[in-house]
């Protein structure tokens, strides 16, 4: 019972459980979303910016082109990859936007 | 209209002169909360935006008409106060206030703290493991509806957390329950408080499914709130929630706990190549 219950939670389509292997890679995810100091770091230069992150070389190859699709396939929660991007954009682009 | 710099400010004063009614729950609303609404990128269609922002301010309209002592908001946070190293399923904020960012916009709101240590204690008391923060910051789903709805001069609020995000998340049988459970509280205190749940409808950021939300299973759900059958909701697997984009529903089932089956009048429902954008309203008794 406990086995089922366990297997029918874990069936979701788009958002799963994030795996503790990804961790590093949420984690700069989550600092390019939620920390302004380390994504104007990550704009001006982001390959230093990800020097001491931990990541992989796969990872972080990943991460520079904000390839969604190998992001995601690497356990990265899609929204961290979505709003990061979208942090980004408002960084990079900020006269793109308009404000209310 | 607020701009970035505005800051939401609001004080604690008590409206002691008030009559005193034994149904305090004055209001319940359903606002959209996606970060579109706020800073428009050239990719959304900047009539939909401001036709979401006209029934924004129907719902501001409102409260102004129920003068509230405080707003309880339903959001889920977006991976913003909880990251990975705690995930809470339901969490209450009890401090004095309240603060956090998005891009430009810097927003502090006073918090009223009696209203949220009741919520915390009762809703222990009654069976639900609440996390409670007196410091964590506060995320864009609560502020964006904030930024348009919110009375002049604000009052405090009692930011209300459901994990969304972060799988596995509570049923929708545990969130309604929640829900029914924080109606009793809050009709049994003294002040005139507003329930909004922020967000909805369907979306998927960061899947391939970004530009197919599902935007008839809204109307659905839409049309069964009309009818005033928002029990079923309670219904709902988190498999469908996640299938159908509507992971955030968390929010809105937990408020239909609190307002029953009431019916719905949808001020709007404006679908965006990517969201499926609502505003409701429900009587409350």
């Amino acid at each position: 019972m406990a086995g089922a219950l366990r297997d029918r939670v874990s069936e979701t389509t788009h958002y799963h459980f994030p795996p503790s292997a990804a961790y590093r890679l949420n984690r700069c995810l989550y600092a390019l979303k939620s920390d302004r100091d380390f994504a104007e770091r990550f704009v001006a230069d982001a390959r230093a910016a990800t020097e001491a992150m931990g990541l992989s070389d796969g990872e972080r190859a990943d991460l520079l082109r904000l390839d969604r699709d190998a992001l995601v396939g690497r356990g990265a929660h899609p929204y961290l990859v979505f709003m990061a991007g979208l942090r980004l954009k408002m960084l990079r682009e900020p006269s793109a936007m308009e404000y209310f | 209209m607020c701009g970035p710099e505005n800051t939401l400010r609001a004080g604690l004063k008590s409206r002691a002169s008030c009559a005193r009614v034994a149904l305090m729950l004055v209001g319940a609303f359903a606002v959209a909360h996606t970060p579109q609404l706020l800073i428009r990128p050239e990719t959304e269609d900047r009539e939909l935006v401001l036709r979401v922002h006209a029934a924004m301010r129907r719902v501001k309209t409102r409260l102004v008409d129920m003068k509230p002592d405080a707003v309880a908001m339903v959001a889920g946070d977006h991976v913003e106060a909880f990251f990975l190293d705690a995930v809470p399923a339901l969490a209450v904020y009890v401090g004095r206030e309240c603060a956090g960012t998005f891009g430009p916009y810097r927003y502090r709101l006073a918090i009223h703290e009696p209203l949220a240590r009741s919520i915390v204690e009762q809703g222990i008391e009654r069976g639900f493991d609440l996390l409670y923060t007196q410091d964590a910051p506060l995320d864009y789903a609560f502020y964006v509806p904030l930024h348009f709805v919110m009375p002049e001069p604000a009052v405090p609020i009692v930011p209300l957390h459901v994990n969304v995000y972060l799988p596995p998340q509570p049923t929708p049988a545990r969130c309604y329950a929640w829900g029914a459970a924080l109606g009793e509280i809050l009709r049994a205190r003294p002040e005139r408080v507003a329930l909004i749940a922020s967000g909805g409808m369907s979306h998927f950021p960061g899947t391939d499914r970004y530009a197919s939300p599902e935007f008839d299973y809204d109307r659905g759900l839409l049309e069964a709130l009309g009818a005033g059958r928002g029990r079923e909701m309670a219904r709902l697997t988190g498999e469908e929630l996640d299938k159908r984009g509507n992971i955030e529903l968390r929010t809105w089932i937990t408020l239909l706990g609190a307002v029953g089956d009431a019916p719905a009048d949808v001020y709007c429902y404006e679908p965006s190549w990517h969201h499926g954008n609502a505003v409701v309203e429900w009587p409350v008794r």
